[in-house]
């Protein structure tokens, strides 16, 4: 299985790297990052990740684009969002263009691996 | 639109005890830090319905330390880059709580970082609308929510 961790933020991708580390769901997994969701659009292409989570609010290419964008393209992997806004509006906007959870920073390893049960 | 009321000390808490396995005590006095002390402020900017920033301040020794934590590595391993990072996020993770928390449709910055001593943050147009301080582990750790005025 490959996991893409989009986030602008290298502490932010540590710490999901460490939480999914710790998720028997995902074991042996391997963990490949994107800065960005332009960067992540390019790791997709090459990499076809199984899941992918993603940060919101990034610079060059948001979360919601990059996911308009393989939307358009017509090849959604699983799809989830790991941010720190978490909106009503967002998660109805993340729902309608086929992201499968939103879960929200702060997180626990047990909150993501929840959100995970429903999708792996 | 009134602004809501947010508890800044309870997003501050969940974010430290969750992100991080600190805990945030209240601290009962002035939130003000020693002239003398270097500073590390992470700011976000709301924009939209409501208009404001967010920021996070603390001692750049304490920042070292969350930077530690949040890439697993040691206090000597980390660099500017890193505290950075690590400040940002904890601004990112506290104004993106406090703008869930406004009503209306409202946008967040990328976050900002500058350190330093004896310091003032000011966002033209805002007002501090609260301002709270915690401690952890005996260092201060100050939160800031400024809006717009006529919010």
């Amino acid at each position: 299985m490959k996991i893409l961790v989009v986030d602008d933020s290298k502490a932010m991708r540590a710490i999901v790297k460490r939480a999914l580390s710790t998720l028997d769901r995902v074991a042996g997994a391997t963990i490949l990052e994107a800065v960005d969701g332009r960067e992540a659009l390019e790791v997709i292409q090459a990499e076809s990740p199984d899941l992918v989570l993603s940060d919101w609010n990034m610079p060059e290419m948001t979360g919601i684009e990059l996911l308009q964008a393989l939307h358009e393209a017509g090849t959604v992997p699983t799809f989830g969002f790991v941010t720190s806004e978490s909106t009503p509006e967002m998660h109805e906007l993340a729902k309608t263009h086929g992201a499968r959870f939103l879960v929200s920073k702060p997180f626990t390893p047990e909150s993501l691996d929840q959100a995970l049960a429903g999708v792996l | 639109m009134d602004a809501p009321v947010v508890e800044l000390d309870r997003i501050a808490s969940d974010i430290w005890t969750a992100m991080l396995g600190l805990t945030l005590e209240p601290y009962h006095d002035a939130p003000v830090f020693p002239p003398d002390q270097r500073v590390a402020t992470g700011i976000v900017q709301i924009t939209g319905d409501f208009e404001g920033a967010v920021t996070v301040q603390l001692a750049e020794t304490k920042a070292r330390e969350v930077a530690a934590i949040m890439f697993a590595m040691g206090p000597d391993e980390i660099g500017e880059e890193e505290v950075s990072d690590a400040v940002g996020e904890l601004a990112n993770m506290t104004g993106g709580n406090v703008k869930s928390t406004l009503c209306g449709v409202c946008q967040l910055s990328l976050p900002s970082v500058t350190s330093g001593r004896d310091y003032h943050v000011s966002v033209p147009g805002t007002a501090v609308r609260d301002r709270i301080g915690m401690t952890c582990g005996g260092e201060l750790v100050v939160i800031t929510m400024l809006l717009r005025q006529d919010a």
